[in-house]
């Protein structure tokens, strides 16, 4: 890799990173308080590439004067070595990045990462007050049910996920990931959808459910719901 | 060559495009992406650290800081990790940088595996996932601590030499420190990110194909412990996350959790490709497998203590 070469990888770098950051998509990759920070690292990236290209750019010219027909000499080996070759795989990411853009995770890792495991008595909750249905985190839904799920007192709720696919026990699941930091430490939350659900929604299509907790026999919660809405993916795919 | 490349790119576009629209492959490309983003702004932060120790630190200021013994100097450097707030991928670029303007390798080393565990931000976050739990907390620190001046002092001791990275460069008075700061940060970025991304994507395969309740099984087992830690250096978590994922594994004892905490910021196939990039293959062979060894005794050793 020459100098200017390197250089362009982390002008490019620096880009592409700004824009996954700026128009938003970053969020299926990491938490959304890292917006800024990604940001001004990719403002950095540009500002570094930039001043590299430059001296690079003006060095072959010195060279070009002094030393120009010269065969021997190696403007990559020579008296300023470049970096090794492995830094043409920071290009892998950004390849990636800019012709697909991969998706938010989805169904396919519900089974396989980690999924939330709530420490019985974690929290305890105040009863919903009564009243139209409430918006909730499937997290907090979980966590309540683990609570013993009194704290519902009957109330109705809405939570927004994305289908994981049939349910044996009837139904079918809904899911939604946390993240700490990236989507490499999410975990999901998995409720069991019952009650008129309606044809099952297909694989990683996004929902919104209203109904009220049921005590399920295993260990994933359940919600009796009166009404499944298709909704487009949320801006944030994860919750917090 | 960089058009080429973009050509490439153009063409495998729609081959791309197929691929990811099989689950596996794009939980793939999804996890591959977000490792590599989310460490982009530490890698910058560690790298401008690193540019700043090249350009602006005055010679000899190293080896007049630290005693010259390594038993005080390496305590005294992993205990400096606390003053580095980051994740682990900033840090090996910085011992890199330290050891190439002449700190002892022991005492750079002890810093690099010290400082990920111990910064203000990861304690925070630690006791942030561990609610009412300060002795896990401590456990954490003191644990990382410990490990980290152990595999310093050993390396000390042993005739291992970390083969100095070549310093780039002359530092010269003036406009040319600014000049060495932005060229070091330019150059060990594209080092340490090229090895990042091959971190980056083992960690990815590896979280792709390998099921979880696989791990999961030996939860009880007498192997519980020697899992966590194969975990920790299997799914390259960055320090500043590991912390909830330690919490929700709720089916380990909590020695076995303080474990998977000492050794991912240590070991972890993400930095293991990049301490074969900064320091050889040769340092790396040698040195991940004895801070795991020692990450794992000292987890134990300070869990069954404390915990």
């Amino acid at each position: 890799v020459s100098n200017s070469a390197s250089a362009t990888i982390t002008i490019l770098v620096g880009a592409v990173l700004g824009r996954v950051a700026l128009t938003g998509t970053f969020r299926r990759y990491v938490k959304g308080s890292m917006g800024p920070w990604l940001v001004i690292a990719a403002a950095l990236l540009v500002v570094l590439g930039v001043v590299a290209l430059v001296a690079a750019l003006k060095k072959g010219r010195d060279d070009e004067h002094t030393d120009g027909d010269d065969p021997d000499h190696d403007h990559d080996h020579g008296h300023d070595h470049g970096p090794v070759p492995v830094a043409w795989l920071l290009l892998a990411p950004i390849v990636v990045l800019l012709l697909v853009a991969p998706p938010a995770l989805g169904s396919f890792g519900v089974d396989r990462v980690g999924q939330v495991t709530v420490r019985r008595g974690a929290g305890t909750f105040d009863p919903l007050p009564p009243g139209p249905a409430r918006p909730m985190t499937l997290l907090e839904f979980d966590q309540r049910a683990a609570d013993g799920g009194a704290s519902f007192a009957g109330g109705t709720v809405e939570l927004t996920g994305f289908v994981v696919g049939p349910d044996s026990r009837g139904g079918f699941r809904i899911a939604r990931y946390q993240i700490a930091c990236c989507a490499a430490d999410a975990r999901a939350a998995v409720v069991r959808v019952v009650g008129a659900t309606g044809a099952v929604p297909g694989r990683d299509r996004w929902v919104r459910v209203a109904g009220t907790f049921h005590a399920a026999a295993d260990d994933v919660p359940e919600i009796i719901v009166t009404s499944v809405t298709e909704v487009p993916a949320p801006l944030d795919p994860y919750e917090g | 060559v960089i058009a080429a490349v973009v050509l490439a790119a153009a063409i495998l576009r729609p081959v791309l495009r197929r691929l990811l629209d099989g689950p596996a492959v794009s939980t793939w490309a999804t996890v591959f992406v977000a490792i590599a983003v989310q460490a982009m702004p530490f890698l910058v932060l560690g790298v401008t650290v690193s540019g700043a120790i090249a350009a602006f630190l005055p010679d000899g200021a190293i080896s007049r800081l630290l005693p010259e013994r390594p038993a005080f100097a390496v305590p005294i450097a992993a205990a400096a990790g606390v003053a580095l707030p980051g994740c682990e991928c900033g840090s090996v670029p910085i011992a890199g940088r330290l050891v190439a303007r002449g700190a002892p390798p022991a005492a750079a080393l002890a810093f690099m595996l010290s400082a990920p565990a111990v910064n203000p931000v990861v304690v925070v976050a630690t006791a942030v996932a561990f609610p009412g739990n300060p002795r896990f907390v401590v456990a954490r620190v003191l644990a990382s601590l410990l490990a980290a001046t152990v595999v310093g002092l050993v390396w000390a001791r042993t005739a291992w030499k970390v083969p100095p990275p070549r310093e780039r460069g002359s530092k010269g008075a003036g406009s040319r420190r600014l000049e060495t700061f932005l060229a070091t940060a330019q150059h060990d970025f594209v080092h340490a990110g090229g090895f990042l991304v091959i971190g980056a994507a083992t960690a990815a395969t590896l979280q792709t194909v390998v099921p979880r309740h696989l791990i999961d099984g030996v939860a009880a087992g007498p192997f519980a412990v020697l899992a966590l830690a194969i975990l920790a250096v299997a799914l390259a978590i960055c320090s500043e996350a590991d912390a909830f994922v330690a919490a929700s594994l709720q089916q380990f004892s909590s020695t076995s959790r303080l474990v998977f905490l000492v050794v991912g910021p240590m070991v972890d196939v993400k930095l293991i490709a990049l301490q074969v990039g900064t320091f050889g293959r040769a340092f790396a062979i040698r040195f991940a497998p004895l801070t795991f060894v020692v990450a794992v005794s000292s987890g134990l050793l300070v869990g069954g203590w404390l915990l």
